[in-house]
């Protein structure tokens, strides 16, 4: 073979008439396309940055509301009375106290049939019959007693029940009377039981200082000083006694109070002594 | 929107210049004359896309023939081009020995085809064809020097031809 037979041949090898032509229009077409391509690269952007925007929004909604919600259960809990420390035993002895019953009845007894089988409670006339279950059979139900469920209804009495009937017709047929309490006629004389104060120091004391104005309770050291407040001069707080307020702290007296300072030192100064109470022998 | 005008003037160069080199090296990687023209006009669109900067002419004709062989070679690799059997390409208008001689050349591998089209097509020389190819020159002789061999052996030539290292 000779360097100019396959030149030569090559040279011959036959190729598209207009393909330098075509080449051409194609790169014009594609280089016309080309700005295309970039509107719809931003339109899609666009959109995208719409898609994550909402995303973003979304979150930050959930999470703010997340925030919100814990900053109120936080707060609902600060706000709750202080509750003394109970031996855990007792907590278990105890029946649950959560409950519900549906009661359409609800009210004072504002008048009675002569017959006495039928109150007025509002605008409702309610009659009890033979049918009419009286007392809750609920198993968290408290025991039947005659405080709670007086066999007379009498006018002042407090009534709750359920009826299935339509309440708004004006008469139905009790199908449960849960109570019927007389009106306590004592109750202006009797303090309200409630009432809650501040506690941060409470526990048995473990051991007391020398000078018997410090004490140990838990890991805290507290010191009693002249400015400290010994009971409870709150309104609802029960009159000071001796049993519930002794003199001297004493190793394993229960005591209860309140101090300003941060407990987390060790050792603070008592601003108020609520409870100094000897153990029960 | 570009027009004509906007097109660049290398581009348009390089089209008159080497679209019938870069056509006949696909060719003699594809042995098709459709394949080898859709390949050039990848490789020009690539150019258009990519503007690469020159030294020189010779630098922009060997990116151009650089760039056709790898797409060439991407070709090969595509699937659809593997299951297809195609019909030979029609060489039979070439006169017998040209014929021939192309045939017997676009028999060899693919590995000795494309410098021996390079050296005795486009007269490179083998430190150019080295270059092209990203490999080394004595490489490159060898590759030379086997489908040579190949060649006489099949058709009888190259007894005159020297290869200039």
């Amino acid at each position: 073979m000779k360097k100019s037979v396959y030149k030569s041949a090559m040279s011959r090898v036959k190729t598209s008439e207009d393909f330098q032509e075509a080449t051409y229009q194609k790169l014009l077409s594609e280089m016309a396309n080309k700005p295309q391509t970039n509107t719809i690269d931003q339109k899609e952007r666009v959109i995208m940055e719409k898609a994550k925007r909402r995303t973003v929004t979304g979150w930050t909604v959930g999470i703010a509301a997340c925030a919100v919600l814990s900053v109120s259960l936080f707060a609902m809990n600060q706000q709750s009375p202080a509750v003394p420390n109970t031996p855990p035993t007792n907590v278990a002895a105890k029946p649950p106290i959560m409950g519900k019953v549906a009661v359409n009845i609800d009210g004072v007894i504002s008048e009675v049939s002569a017959d006495g089988k039928s109150f007025k409670v509002g605008n409702l006339w309610v009659e009890v019959t033979d049918q009419t279950q009286l007392g809750s059979k609920e198993p968290t139900a408290a025991k039947p007693s005659e405080d709670l469920l007086q066999k007379n209804f009498q006018v002042g009495n407090i009534v709750s029940g359920y009826t299935s009937q339509d309440v708004n017709t004006g008469k139905v047929t009790a199908d449960v009377i849960y109570n019927n309490i007389a009106p306590q006629k004592d109750e202006a004389a009797k303090p309200p039981v409630s009432g809650k104060a501040a506690v941060n120091i409470d526990g048995t004391i473990t051991e007391v200082s020398p000078d018997g104005k410090s004490f140990k309770v838990g890991d805290l050291w507290v010191t009693v000083t002249p400015d400290t407040q010994l009971g409870i001069k709150g309104p609802t707080a029960a009159a000071p006694s001796e049993e519930l307020l002794q003199k001297e702290f004493k190793v394993g007296n229960i005591v209860s109070g309140f101090t300003t300072e941060d407990v987390s030192t060790g050792k603070v100064n008592a601003t108020n002594i609520y409870n100094n109470m000897a153990p029960q022998q | 929107m570009y027009n004509s005008y906007e097109l660049n003037e290398s581009v348009r160069r390089a089209l008159d210049l080497y679209s019938q080199s870069l056509i006949k090296v696909a060719f003699t990687y594809l042995k098709n004359i459709a394949d080898a023209e859709e390949v050039t006009q990848e490789v020009f669109l690539a150019y258009l896309q990519k503007r690469p900067v020159f030294e020189n002419n010779e630098h922009e004709k060997a990116w151009l023939i650089r760039t056709t062989i790898n797409k060439s070679k991407n070709m090969l690799k595509t699937g659809w081009f593997k299951s297809r059997n195609p019909v030979p390409e029609d060489l039979s208008y070439l006169p017998k020995e040209e014929n021939e001689v192309l045939q017997a050349v676009l028999a060899l591998d693919k590995k000795y085809r494309i410098p021996i089209h390079l050296h005795y097509y486009e007269g490179y020389s083998i430190q150019e064809i080295a270059v092209i190819m990203q490999s080394k020159p004595a490489t490159v002789g060898t590759w030379l020097a086997r489908g040579r061999l190949i060649l006489k052996e099949k058709i009888g030539g190259l007894d005159n031809e020297e290869i200039c290292l």
